[in-house]
């Protein structure tokens, strides 16, 4: 596997009484984006950062700064790097398998980071026998370890012919969604509203695919350079148009492309500016429009 | 501290249907044992602050600006209203292009997730709108949101009387798993194996509990500083640690069969921790 490159990890994984020696790969990398300069816009300098001492102002030396715990107004417990190390339990390279839980049981709101598990030529066995075992029974493994000098509680998973550890979360690292949302009013949609955004739904139905995605933001922000270079402003984008309560069913019903679509306003008004004389045949136009859009919905979704 | 503002505000549309949202990372650090940076030599709090690269002195924040590099050493200043006027419609609109059955993207694409909720009172039916028929449906949708000067595909999920929005990650931020996982068997088990196995999982299952991602070592630097507050001298001596030791790992088809028996054997004798 030498395309692979190093592992981030090496040590066993252990369900019961069973032990195999495994490896863990970052299944992730972060691609390359735009980055700005912070620069002084007085100057037009780049700035660097500075550390000092918030009363004298002076610099402090990298190994004058230590960890401290603010207790109340200016008063720090100082932890030695030592102390905070010696938090953290020794490590014995031992994912320790404490419980399976079913896949459809599992809250993803925790998951941190992804790495592929895979085994070592000792423990290959032991290692297909785990998989299988989980595959077949849908589980998962949480298992507990010390990661990167981090105790971390990490998520096993059956990925395609291998197993995925998910690095989760702590609980107090998560908010609550029942708090986010708490201010949110109970409302539970029904009939012809909830049928019609399940027809949209279905005309919308596919399939995801992570190749189809790519980042138009730089391209964007290249363009806005460009007009600022050019001593132009780009125009500012008016807000989209908000559905009224009274008017979200309509809404709804047009977008399922059922019932044939009422004018946009703003053809609406230029009709009625041209007069009465022409609104036959601006209306025989409108049912038109209607029709064509409701077209190109469908050929859209599909 | 400040209640949490929310972290973006923009529109979720689906086809007709736009309603105002608004949306906070799902993740914190508020509760994490924060240390600040001090002065060894005067115990004060230790602070960053900005100095020109090249006469060095001080810069007042609010001549920090963004600089695009447009030359060696030439900056470009864009200011923040400047970077708004940005013209993709995803920089302030959620807008739904597809559906997909839940549960067909693979975790692994997951990136962060962010709590959706309707801002202003207009906007609770045509939001609930789209929530129930998603989750009646047993579909997520996919659009595009530009977060953190990225433009990024997003996966809504309904989540009890909101929507939970996973940023995805690009096609090319997965590795591929066929160079990890390529040189893996298929695995021909041996049939009592698989069954000891099974019997294995079944017996350790255990209904999913938020106790499972408790932090010991959170709990332990939280005594630390009780300890060290309480002495005023010396911090509390930290206890000594157990060695590391690692395990023999189990090798052979013989091995497997008789851990494997074991595990069941020494779990059904005790009661379950």
């Amino acid at each position: 596997m030498a395309v692979a490159g190093r592992a981030q990890w090496k040590g066993y994984i252990r369900f019961g009484e069973v032990t195999a020696p495994v490896a863990l790969y970052t299944a992730t990398s972060t691609s390359e984006r735009i980055s700005f300069h912070t620069v002084n816009r007085e100057t037009g300098n780049r700035v660097r950062r500075e550390f000092v001492d918030s009363a004298t102002g002076k610099p402090v030396e990298k190994e004058d700064q230590v960890k401290g715990y603010e207790l109340d107004n200016d008063r720090y417990v100082v932890l030695e790097p030592e102390e905070v190390a010696a938090a953290v339990p020794e490590s014995d390279k031992t994912l320790r398998v404490q419980a399976f839980i079913t896949c459809d049981d599992i809250d993803k709101i925790y998951f941190d980071r992804p790495y592929y598990l895979t085994p070592d030529k000792m423990g290959a066995e032991a290692y297909a026998l785990l998989r299988d075992g989980m595959h077949k029974k849908k589980v998962a493994a949480i298992a507990q370890t010390v990661l990167f000098r981090r105790m971390r509680t990490v998520l096993v998973r059956t990925h395609e012919k291998g197993l995925i550890a998910t690095t989760l979360n702590f609980d107090y690292e998560v908010r609550s969604a029942k708090e986010a949302f708490k201010e949110i009013p109970d409302i539970k949609i029904k009939g012809e509203m909830l049928d019609l955004a399940k027809h949209i739904i279905g005309i919308k139905k596919g399939t995801f695919s992570a190749d189809e995605f790519d980042d138009r933001y730089e391209a964007a922000l290249a363009e806005l350079v460009k007009a600022k270079m050019d001593g132009k402003t780009l125009p500012k984008r008016a807000p989209p148009k908000v559905s009224k309560p009274n008017e979200l069913l309509e809404a709804l019903r047009q977008s399922a492309g059922i019932k044939a679509a009422a004018e946009p306003k703003r053809r609406a008004s230029k009709a009625a500016a041209k007069g009465r004389s022409k609104a036959t045949r601006s209306a025989a136009a409108k049912a038109k429009t209607a029709a064509k859009s409701a077209a190109a919905q469908r050929r859209r979704a599909s | 501290m400040a209640p949490p503002r929310p972290y973006w505000k923009g529109y979720l549309k689906l086809s007709l249907v736009t309603c105002p949202v608004s949306m906070m990372p799902a993740t914190s650090e508020a509760e994490k044992v924060r240390f600040h940076t001090l002065n060894r030599k005067t115990n004060n709090r230790v602070v960053s602050r900005y100095v020109d690269a090249e006469t060095g002195k001080e810069v007042d924040e609010e001549d920090e600006a963004k600089g695009y590099e447009r030359g060696e050493n030439d900056f470009l200043v864009i200011e923040e209203e400047e970077l708004e006027s940005v013209t993709l419609e995803s920089a302030r609109t959620i807008d739904i292009e597809k559906f997909v059955p839940r549960d067909t993207i693979e975790w692994v694409w997951l990136q962060k997730p962010h709590y959706l909720s309707p801002s202003d009172e207009v906007g609770h039916e045509a939001f609930s709108v789209i929530r129930d028929a998603m989750e009646a449906e047993k579909v997520v949708g996919i659009s595009r949101l530009v977060l953190g000067r990225r433009e990024r595909a997003v996966m809504l999920e309904p989540c009890g009387k909101g929507i939970v929005v996973w940023t995805l990650r690009y096609g090319d931020e997965v590795r591929k798993p066929e160079n990890y996982f390529g040189d893996i068997g298929d695995g021909d088990n041996d049939p009592k194996l698989m069954s000891l196995v099974t019997s294995l999982i079944e017996e350790r299952s255990k209904p999913w509990n938020p106790d499972m991602v408790q932090d010991p070592v959170q709990e332990k630097l939280k005594e630390i500083i009780e300890s060290k507050r309480k002495s005023a001298k010396k911090g509390a001596k930290p206890k000594g640690k157990g060695k590391g030791e690692e395990p023999a790992y189990t090798g052979n088809v013989i091995d497997l069969m008789s851990a494997l028996k074991n595990s069941l054997e020494k779990k059904s004798g005790g009661k379950s921790k």
